[in-house]
C-alpha cells in the first residue's frame, strides 16, 4: 500500500473512527444470512479458474472455461494425497490463506483432498485407510510438504512408517509429484548445517538414497510454500496434460524464471541509489531499497513481487528484507540475513544498475553448482513419458 | 487388555502418536510420542544473533509470531536491552493479536469441530435460509460424488455425536465461514509483516519500519470483522453446543492441576505481570495465583531419545545438545506398551518440585481471572452461568474449560486488538515515530523471553558469546503439555488427562481424540 506522510487530521479521524461494534453487528447478522459463502456458486468457480488461467499464462475469453473444463472433464475430481514430513505446517497454513481459489472451492469443488493430516476428519487407522484407499487407485497427485530424514529416518514416522518409506511408495504410484515449500524441495531449515537428521528434499532423497533414476518432482519452493503456486502447477498439468518446463532446481520456469529484484516495487530506489541505511530510519518510512540492510532479492528467483501473498495484500519486501527462501540452502549460503555482503559477492566496482543485471544473471549462491541436469520427463499420464522439455540449463 | 494406538493424531500441528491402555472401557494408562525431530537447538548454535529469529519462527508455521517475538526478545535481553520503543511494543502486539485471532478460530472450527460436528448428519437438516440451503447442497454434492475426500473414513456413526441435524448443518456452514475469517485476520499479519505465515518486520531492537497510515486503517477494519465473527458466530456457537456436550466435557480431561502462563500482549509498562493476559501459575488445583520465572524450567531426557546422562533437570540453555539415542517404538499392533525411551520430546518440569504444568488458553484465562482482569472475570462468570455452574470456576479444570477458554480468550483478544492500533496512531499523531534502537551486538550474556503462544506458554532462551549464538533453546507449549514421563516416572499433562477417560468402543476412540484436541497439540 502507498505510504502517506503525516497528516494529523487523518490520524485523528482514524483514531476516533467509530468501532462499528453496534452497527457492525447488525451488518454481520445480515452477512450471515445472505452471503455466508461467497465462492461456492458456478460463477465463483469460473472466476477462480480465470485467475488460475492467468497464472499459467493463458489469456483470452476462452481461458477460464478451458481451465474449468480441465477440472470438470475428468469423471472424478483429481485425487490428492498431501504428505506432511519434517515441516512446521506453514505451507498448509498458507493454503488456508489462498484466495484464488479459496480453500473451500479447492477442497469441495476442484480436487478431492483424500489425505492431509491437518485437515482430514479421521485419525489413526482410519486415516491410514484413507491413504491406502487412494494409493490403491494408482491415479492421484502426490503433494509433499516437509523434508525426508535420511540419516535418522525415524526422526519422522507416520503410522509406524518412516517418511523415506512412505514417499518412495507414493511417488512411484502417483501421476505426478509436487514438492511444496523449500523443505520438500531442498530440505530447508532442518537441513541447515550440520543437518542433524540428514534432511533432504524429495527429489534428492529419491535419487541419492533410494537409488531411483529419472526422478521428476516439480519443486514449488519458498518458506512457506505458496499455495497458489501449487494450485497453479496442478492447473497447468491438468490443462496442458504435460509437466511445465523446469529450471535446474526443478522449479517451473513459468513461476520462477525471474528474480525478486527484477520485479521489485522498490527497484526504482535501487536504481537511483536511495537506500535504507538502518531499520526505522526516515528512508525506511519512505520504503526505499533494502539492499544495504541485507535484502537477498537480487539473487532470489521467485514470483513474490508479481503474485504477492495472502490474497495479494502484501509480500515480504513490503515489510523487510528478502531472505532468499526459494533458493536451495539459503540458511547457510545467504546468512547473516541482515548483512549485505552475505551471499552477494560483487565483482570490483559496479553501479547499482549493473548489480541488478550481474546478480540476476547468476553468481553468488552457486546456481549451477547444485544443478542436477534436471529432466522434466513426465510420469504424468499412465504408461510412458509425455511431452516435456528434456533438459534445461541455467 | 486392549492397547489403543492412534497414529497419526490428525488435525494438529506436528506428528503425534497416542498409546492408551484401556480396561473395562476406561483408560488406565497413556503415553504420548512426538514422532518428529528436526534439531533446532543444534543448527541454531553458532549463528548470527540478528538473523536467529528467522530460524526461530520456523519452529511453528501455525504460530510463527510468538516464536518470532520470543526470539527477538531473548536476543535483546541477552544484549542488555530490557524494553523496546513503545511503537515497537504496539506493532508487535498488533501482530500477536492477529495471530491469536486467526489461531483460535482455526482451532475451534477446522481442527476441533469434527470431534463434535457430524458433517453427513447435516444432510438430515431442513435448512431455513438460502445460505444454509447452499451449504447443504454443497455437502450433498460431495457425498453424492462418492469422493468424500477429507471426510472419508471418520466414525460418523459414533454414538458420542449428539447434535441435532440443524446444528450440524449450521456448524458445518460456520466451518466454511471460519476459513474465510481466519484469512482476514492473517491479512492483518500480511499488511504489517509482508505475509503469513513467516513475517518479515521483526528485528532485535524493534521492528523494521513504521507502518503507513493506510496500513493501520486496513488492520483496524479487518480486525473489526474478526471481532464481529467472534461475537456473533463463535461465541453463540459455543453457547449452542455447551448444553449438549457440556456435561460430558466437564467430566473428562482433568489433568495435572498445575497451570502456567508466561503472559502475552504487553501494556505500556512492558511488565509481564501487567499484560492483557498476565504471567502467573496455579499449583495443585488450588485457585491461588503464584509468581513464576522462565529460568525455573527444567529439562529431563530419561524418556526421550537423547542421552539421559545430560538432561537431568538442566536449564534449557544447558540442554538440547545431547547425543541422540533412538530406540524402537513398539509396533502399532500387539500388546507391547512403550517403556524406557519413547519420545522425541524432552520432559519439561517447573521448579524445585518438578511439577508438570498444563499450558494453554485455560491457563491464560485462569491466571487473568485470578489476577482480576475485569473483562475476563465477566466472561468467565457468564460462561459458568450459561452451563449452570455459577460460582464454580473449578469445573473449568477439564475438557470443557479448555474449549471454553479458547473462545473467551479469542473474544478478549479481539476486543483489544484495535486498541493497540489506536495507541500507535496516537503516538504517531504526537510526533513519535521511533520503532527501532540498535542493540549493542558487542555485549555477551544470557537472555530469555516468556510470551505465550496461542496454544500456551512459550519461552525462548539465548546465550550470546563472541557475537554468536553460543546456545539457544525454545520451550514451546507442546513441550509442556506433551511431555513424556520425567526421570521420576511422573506422567506429562496430556498423558495424565487421558487416564480415567471412558472409551465406549476401543475400535473407534473418539473420546481420546477429543481430550487430546482440547490441548491444541
Amino acid at each position: 500500500m502507498a505510504n502517506d506522510p503525516t497528516g494529523t487530521e487523518w490520524i485523528k479521524k482514524l483514531a476516533g473512527m467509530p468501532q462499528k461494534n453496534e452497527a457492525g453487528r447488525q451488518d454481520m447478522e445480515d452477512h450471515r444470512e445472505l452471503s455466508i459463502f461467497p465462492g461456492l456458486s458456478r460463477r465463483d468457480f469460473l472466476k477462480s479458474c480465470g485467475t488460475l488461467a492467468a497464472l499459467i499464462g493463458l489469456s483470452g475469453p476462452l481461458a477460464a472455461p478451458r481451465v474449468a473444463q480441465a477440472f470438470e472433464e475428468v469423471a472424478m475430481r483429481p485425487r490428492v494425497i498431501w504428505s506432511l514430513f519434517q515441516e512446521c505446517l506453514g505451507c498448509s497454513v498458507n493454503l488456508l490463506q489462498s484466495r484464488k481459489p479459496t480453500p473451500a472451492q479447492l477442497i469441495l469443488q476442484q480436487i478431492s483432498l483424500d489425505y492431509h493430516e491437518a485437515v482430514m476428519a479421521p485419525a489413526g487407522d482410519e486415516a491410514e485407510q484413507s491413504f491406502q484407499d487412494t494409493l490403491a487407485t494408482d491415479d492421484f497427485f502426490y503433494i509433499v510438504e516437509g523434508a525426508v530424514a535420511t540419516e535418522i529416518p525415524e526422526a519422522i514416522t507416520i503410522h509406524g512408517r518412516t517418511a523415506a518409506d512412505i514417499v518412495l511408495e507414493a511417488y512411484q504410484r502417483a501421476n505426478a509429484t509436487i514438492a511444496i515449500g523449500s523443505c520438500a524441495c531442498y530440505g530447508n531449515i532442518q537441513a541447515a548445517a550440520p543437518n542433524p537428521t540428514g534432511a533432504k528434499g524429495v527429489a534428492d532423497y529419491l535419487r541419492q538414497d533410494a537409488g531411483l533414476s529419472d526422478v521428476t518432482v516439480i519443486n514449488s519452493p519458498r518458506c512457506p510454500g505458496n499455495a497458489e503456486d501449487t494450485i497453479a502447477i496442478l492447473a497447468y498439468v491438468l490443462v496442458h496434460n504435460e509437466l511445465p518446463e523446469l529450471d535446474s532446481f526443478g522449479r517451473p520456469l513459468f513461476l520462477f524464471d525471474e528474480t525478486v529484484h527484477d520485479n521489485c516495487e522498490r527497484r526504482g530506489h535501487f536504481d537511483n541509489g536511495r537506500f535504507v541505511e538502518r531499520f526505522g530510519d526516515e528512508a525506511s518510512e519512505k520504503r526505499w531499497c533494502l539492499y544495504k540492510v541485507g535484502c537477498k532479492g537480487p539473487v532470489t528467483h521467485a514470483p513474490c513481487p508479481k503474485t504477492k501473498w495472502n490474497g495479494e495484500i502484501s509480500w515480504p519486501v513490503e515489510a523487510g528484507p528478502c531472505i532468499g527462501c526459494s533458493e536451495p540452502d539459503f540458511w547457510d549460503k545467504l546468512t547473516p540475513f541482515y548483512d549485505k555482503e552475505s551471499g552477494i559477492r560483487l565483482p570490483g566496482d559496479i553501479t547499482p544498475t549493473q548489480i541488478g543485471v550481474t546478480l540476476g544473471a547468476a553468481t553468488a549462491i552457486g546456481i549451477g553448482a547444485h544443478a542436477v541436469g534436471q529432466v522434466a520427463k513426465g510420469r504424468f499420464g499412465r504408461g510412458g513419458p509425455v511431452a516435456g522439455k528434456e533438459e534445461t540449463e541455467e | 487388555m486392549p492397547k489403543v494406538v492412534i497414529d497419526p493424531i490428525t488435525r494438529i500441528e506436528g506428528h503425534l502418536r497416542i498409546t492408551c491402555q484401556v480396561e473395562d472401557g476406561v483408560i488406565t494408562d497413556a503415553w504420548n510420542t512426538a514422532t518428529l525431530f528436526r534439531g533446532f537447538e543444534i543448527f541454531m548454535k553458532g549463528r548470527d544473533p540478528k538473523s536467529i529469529w528467522q530460524f526461530a519462527q520456523r519452529i511453528c508455521g501455525v504460530c510463527p509470531n510468538p516464536h518470532a517475538f520470543n526470539s527477538v526478545r531473548a536476543v535483546e535481553t541477552a544484549l542488555g536491552m530490557e524494553t523496546v520503543d513503545d511503537n515497537a511494543r504496539l506493532i508487535r502486539n498488533m501482530t500477536e493479536a492477529a495471530q491469536i485471532g486467526y489461531d483460535h478460530i482455526l482451532w475451534f472450527y477446522v481442527l476441533n469441530a469434527f470431534d463434535y460436528v457430524n458433517v453427513p448428519n447435516a444432510l438430515n437438516a431442513s435448512p431455513e435460509t438460502p445460505s444454509l440451503q447452499a451449504v447443504q447442497d454443497q455437502v450433498r454434492a460431495v457425498v453424492d460424488s462418492g469422493q468424500l475426500g477429507p471426510f472419508a473414513n471418520m466414525y460418523w456413526d459414533h454414538p458420542a455425536y449428539k447434535l441435532p441435524p440443524e446444528l450440524d448443518l449450521e456448524l458445518t456452514a460456520h466451518y466454511l465461514q471460519s476459513i474465510d475469517i481466519q484469512s482476514k485476520a492473517n491479512e492483518c499479519n500480511a499488511i504489517l509483516g509482508g505475509r503469513f505465515p513467516m513475517i518479515h518486520h521483526y528485528i532485535p531492537g524493534g521492528v523494521t519500519q513504521l507502518p503507513a497510515l493506510d496500513e493501520i486503517a486496513f488492520y483496524k477494519s479487518r480486525m473489526e470483522e474478526v471481532k464481529n465473527f467472534i461475537d456473533t458466530v463463535m461465541v453463540p456457537d459455543l453457547l449452542a453446543i455447551a448444553p449438549i456436550y457440556g456435561e460430558d466435557l466437564a467430566g473428562t480431561g482433568q489433568g495435572v492441576g498445575n497451570f502456567l502462563s508466561w503472559g502475552v500482549l504487553d501494556e505500556a509498562s512492558q511488565d509481564p505481570y501487567d499484560r492483557l493476559f498476565p504471567r502467573g501459575a496455579i499449583f495443585d488445583g488450588q485457585l491461588e495465583l503464584q509468581e513464576v520465572h522462565p529460568d525455573e524450567t527444567r529439562m529431563y531426557t530419561k524418556s526421550s531419545w537423547f542421552d539421559d546422562s545430560v538432561g537431568d533437570g538442566k536449564h534449557p540453555l544447558d540442554s538440547g545438545q545431547e547425543p541422540i539415542q533412538f530406540t524402537e517404538l513398539p509396533p502399532m499392533e500387539g500388546e507391547e506398551l512403550p517403556e524406557g525411551k519413547y519420545d522425541w520430546t524432552q520432559a519439561v518440569r517447573y521448579g524445585d518440585q518438578n511439577r508438570p504444568m498444563e499450558v494453554g488458553p485455560l491457563a491464560q484465562v485462569l491466571v487473568a481471572y485470578l489476577t482480576g482482569r475485569p473483562e475476563v472475570v465477566q466472561l468467565v462468570d457468564d460462561t459458568l452461568a450459561a452451563v449452570g455452574a455459577a460460582g464454580q470456576p473449578e469445573i473449568l479444570l477439564s475438557d470443557l474449560g479448555r474449549v471454553a477458554a479458547r473462545v473467551i480468550k479469542a473474544k478478549v483478544n479481539s476486543d483489544n486488538a484495535v486498541r493497540w492500533a489506536d495507541e500507535l496512531l496516537e503516538n504517531i499523531g504526537a510526533g513519535n515515530k521511533e520503532v527501532y534502537r540498535e542493540p549493542d551486538y558487542g555485549r555477551e550474556g544470557d537472555g530469555h523471553s516468556g510470551w505465550d503462544a496461542s496454544r500456551g506458554a512459550l519461552a525462548h532462551y539465548a546465550r550470546i558469546s563472541g557475537g554468536k549464538i553460543d546456545s539457544y533453546a525454545a520451550v514451546p507449549p507442546s513441550n509442556w503439555n506433551l511431555s513424556p514421563r520425567d526421570d521420576d516416572g511422573v506422567r506429562g499433562p496430556v498423558e495424565e488427562a487421558l487416564v480415567g477417560t471412558p472409551v465406549a468402543d476401543p475400535a473407534r476412540p473418539l473420546e481420546i481424540l477429543r481430550t487430546v484436541h482440547t490441548f491444541d497439540p
